[in-house]
């Protein structure tokens, strides 16, 4: 097992060339501007009732894998960042706007796990979240991140994904998957469809085969559905992590939009996580919707109407053994862990529980948008992955399930940093390959 | 409300009470058909159909087109009955209208859109890595690195939102120096911006409006002309007003929505939430859809709020032509239904529907019809009242120019139904 802790400082360019550009006086005025006019009681209530008793430090996953180290403690963080910027009235240095920048962007998964355990419930994320926001302001975040918000402002999408290239694809995916039924069709912009379906940029810019995936269990179960050509195809949203509310709140508005513009009854979003904390939670309320418009549910609830009302059956059992990652902010921030082992009990031979799990199940390390300030910061985010690692190499599992696209690539780079020799799959992948290839029919 | 306007009304059949075209008999015809659309007047339905391995064609009425396609998409019925589609030969895509082909071939064609009276069709299209549009198979002379937003104008114009340079990987400084300008028929007509959205003509097409983002924090409005002076939080699509002397609206400023005209606040209020602003010029009326409160929808015209509130959304908000009826096609505790509003008096239909279309005007504004589905059925619904008859599938229903018979357009057993209904039977 490599053992990677380099104690060398990651240069960011995005990071690097934002600080040169800071003045103290721009530096107290975005900040204290975000401290009074953006925050409230309950940032208030938050700063004055932290005892910093330390009982949110061992649901760090972060702290753990860092060997208890204090500084990774999440009230640590606290201190350590927007605290600190609290008592100094926004007088802190270019250094400390540094160091702000690498432990609110790349020590916390946002994954409010530190929530559940703190005798308050003082919601740290959001706490880490207020300093994105102020390193927003100040434009100092993280390079990947912040091009992959760029992308999500000028196409609506968060992977620069061209709208030929996305509507292209579809109908290539569409083309291939005939192979399974010969009138599959992936339609695009039915008007008066029961189900929009969306998904995130990396589908149709890397695993178009996923698309293929849910199109054939789509016809397989008999769904009247459609997918939008126009942008709010993509219900990513990065920019609700770097604090760029007014893109994240476009985002949803583009998302719901499109919906309604189809007169679907329902959006089905694919297998993601931050995701569905976007569109379900975080981005519809900065524009004033206080629940989802137009109802969404994530792919695990869909997949468990399908497989338990029969629309989707099963040939036979996958046989590999698997155990289930529970993405935070489905399972902590929706308590989808029952339905997501009860599709797996249906789906396979052998689950093996991971230990902790369901909504105290570790972070993935890669969610809270850490995996996507990308390759100058892949090194630390392994060290920082270190206890789920561990966590994963205890269930002795052959296959790792995890429905969500984030999860999946940093459990990929666990998996292969920690040589876990596990598979990685998405719930769509084994239900594609064990369903029966029928077309369900009401009433048979 | 300018998309509802229908070509001449008064040429269409209103006499034959009930037309049928077997619709089911084609699945019989050919591998797989789509999903159908029928035409303005209702004489025609229409699909794509799969006709060999491959290969597609458009089948309308039960006689398909003489050509067949690798690909076909987007079909539709324009306002003056012309059926369109985007469709692909050798791998090259193009327009297909009324199985005509458009000489214009491109790598990609998409965003298919008939102007408002029908006598333009448009397409964003990709050739060579290229980007623009086409609009009657007249392709913008200068093509750029990409294309959002397109809009096409009453009078033919076509506009978009386009990247002027190429941006390498993650180059967030070129990002921040500004992409992205408007074009006008191929042409720049504006400066360079970090963002635009949301562009709009004038009545005579010569101006246009949008929304812009200045820097990552500073958003404003700017038309072809040039920028307003202000920044803003943030800001949302414009319109413009006074026969496009003025633009208005809504911009966020202290955490709070405003509409503003020509740069000022123009109803000096906050909001929540402000957007959707629609206008109609000649009566000078003007409304958006607003939030005085966190998840609590309403509608402000000229500056009064109504007394209307919902829970879920406004989708859309619309003037009747004369502007005496304002329409609301709102979502409540998760149903659908619909406001008419008349003199400032909300009424809502009580509809409760699962899905719901914005409905079409007669020209006296005394008929408003629709289509809803509910329980999995389609219903007509005239005035607030829902036509007994269930149907499998429903198209947008039309009123007569008299005002005295609801045309109804819906497929029930695998039978396409034209039924010219007296109000009377319906009401």
């Amino acid at each position: 097992m490599q053992d990677v802790k380099t104690n060398k400082k990651v240069i960011d360019e995005g990071v690097e060339a934002g600080l040169a550009k800071l003045t103290p006086e721009k530096i107290a005025s975005v900040i204290n501007q975000v401290l009074e006019k953006e925050t409230g009681a309950r940032f208030k209530a938050y700063v004055q009732t932290c005892m910093r008793c330390g009982l949110c430090s061992d649901a760090c996953s972060v702290f753990l894998s860092n060997d208890r180290a204090p500084q990774y403690s999440p009230a640590a963080k606290v201190k350590q960042t927007i605290l600190e910027m609290i008592n100094k009235k926004g007088r802190v240095s270019r250094e400390f706007l540094s160091d702000a920048v690498r432990i609110a962007h790349t020590e916390c998964n946002v994954c409010k796990r530190c929530s559940m355990y703190c005798p308050f419930g003082i919601d740290i994320a959001y706490m880490m979240l207020t300093v994105r926001r102020i390193i927003h302001k100040l434009e100092i975040t993280p390079l990947y991140i912040q091009d992959t918000v760029n992308s999500h402002a000028a196409t609506g999408n968060q992977m620069w994904v061209k709208q030929d290239e996305w509507i292209d694809t579809l109908q290539w995916q569409e083309e291939d998957a005939r192979e399974e039924f010969e009138d599959l069709r992936i339609p695009l912009d039915k008007d008066g469809s029961d189900i929009m379906y969306s998904v995130i940029a990396p589908e149709p810019k890397f695993q178009a085969g996923l698309i293929y995936q849910m199109a054939t269990i789509m016809h397989a179960a008999n769904v009247n559905w459609t997918m939008p050509s126009t942008p709010g195809w993509d219900n990513s949203n990065m920019a609700m992590y770097t604090g760029d509310f007014e893109t994240s709140g476009r985002i949803a508005r583009i998302h719901y939009e499109a919906a309604a513009n189809l007169h679907v009854k329902k959006i089905v979003m694919g297998e993601c996580g931050h995701a569905f904390r976007s569109v379900y939670d975080v981005g519809n309320r900065w524009v004033g919707w206080t629940a989802p418009p137009i109802e969404l549910i994530h792919a695990i609830d869909f997949y468990h109407f399908l497989l338990t009302t029969g629309r989707i059956k099963v040939k036979e059992k996958y046989k590999k053994s698997v155990t289930l990652h529970d993405p935070c902010n489905i399972s902590r921030g929706r308590g989808l862990h029952h339905k997501a082992r009860e599709i797996v009990n249906i789906l396979c031979e052998n689950f093996i529980e991971m230990t902790p799990n369901k909504e105290h199940n570790y972070c993935c390390g890669a969610g809270g948008g850490v995996i996507n300030c990308g390759p100058p910061w892949k090194g630390t985010r392994m060290v920082n992955n270190k206890e789920k690692s561990r966590q994963l190499k205890r269930t002795g599992a052959q296959v790792l399930i995890a429905p969500c696209h984030n999860c999946h690539s940093g459990l990929e780079d666990i998996v292969e940093h920690y040589e876990l020799g596990m598979e990685i799959k998405f719930f769509g992948d084994i239900i594609f390959e064990v369903m029966e290839k029928t077309i369900f029919e009401e009433g048979n | 409300m300018n998309d509802k306007i229908l070509n001449d009304k008064s040429t269409w059949d209103w006499q034959t009470p009930e037309k049928q075209i077997p619709v089911k008999e084609w699945e019989d015809e050919f591998n797989w058909v789509q999903e159908p659309c029928a035409s303005p007047d209702g004489e025609s339905i229409a699909a794509i159909v799969n006709v060999d391995d491959a290969e597609f064609s458009v089948c309308k009425n039960g006689e398909t087109w003489e050509e067949t396609f690798e690909k076909a998409w987007a079909l539709k019925f324009g306002p003056d009955g012309r059926l369109a589609a985007l469709t692909a030969s050798d791998e090259e895509w193009t327009v297909c209208v009324d199985g005509e082909c458009w000489e214009g071939r491109f790598d990609y064609a998409w965003d298919l859109k008939f102007s408002p009276d029908g006598s333009f069709i448009s397409a964003a299209i990709q050739q060579d890595s290229e980007y623009g549009m086409s609009v009657n198979d007249t392709t913008w002379e200068t093509l750029y690195k990409n294309i959002s937003g397109t809009l096409l104008g009453p009078l033919g114009n076509s506009a978009a939102v386009v990247q002027v340079d190429h941006m390498d990987q993650a180059d967030i400084e070129a990002f921040a120096a500004g992409l992205f300008c408007v074009a006008v028929n191929g042409e720049l007509q504006s400066e360079r911006y970090v963002n635009i959205e949301s562009i709009c003509f004038d009545s005579t097409e010569e101006k246009t409006a949008f929304s812009i983002r200045r820097s990552r924090l500073d958003y404003s409005i700017a038309t072809n002309s040039g920028p307003w002076k202000s920044n803003f939080q943030f800001a949302w699509e414009p319109c413009f007003i006074n026969h496009g002397a003025s633009i208005i609206a809504p911009v966020r400023q202290n955490g709070k929505w405003h509409l503003f005209k020509d740069d000022s606040d123009f109803w000096n209020r906050p909001f929540e939430q402000l957007w959707k602003p629609t206008v109609h010029d000649s009566t000078g009326k003007i409304a958006a859809v607003v939030s005085e409160t966190f998840g609590r929808w309403g509608i402000c015209e000229n500056n009064t709020l109504l007394n209307f509130q919902c829970n879920t959304m406004i989708s859309e908000l619309f003037y009747s032509d004369n502007a005496e009826l304002l329409i609301a096609l709102f979502k409540d505790n998760d149903l659908w239904d619909l406001a008419v509003i008349r003199n400032g008096n909300v009424t809502p239909w009580g509809l409760k529907a699962d899905k719901l279309w914005a409905p079409v005007i007669s020209a006296d504004t005394k008929i408003a019809a629709t289509r809803m589905e509910k329980n999995n059925r389609y219903y007509l619904v005239v005035n607030g009242k829902v036509y007994q008859n269930d149907f499998d599938m429903m198209f947008e229903p039309a009123i007569s120019p008299g005002s005295d018979k609801i045309l109804l357009k819906a497929i029930k057993n695998g039978i396409y139904y034209r039924q010219t209904l007296s109000l009377d039977k319906v009401l």
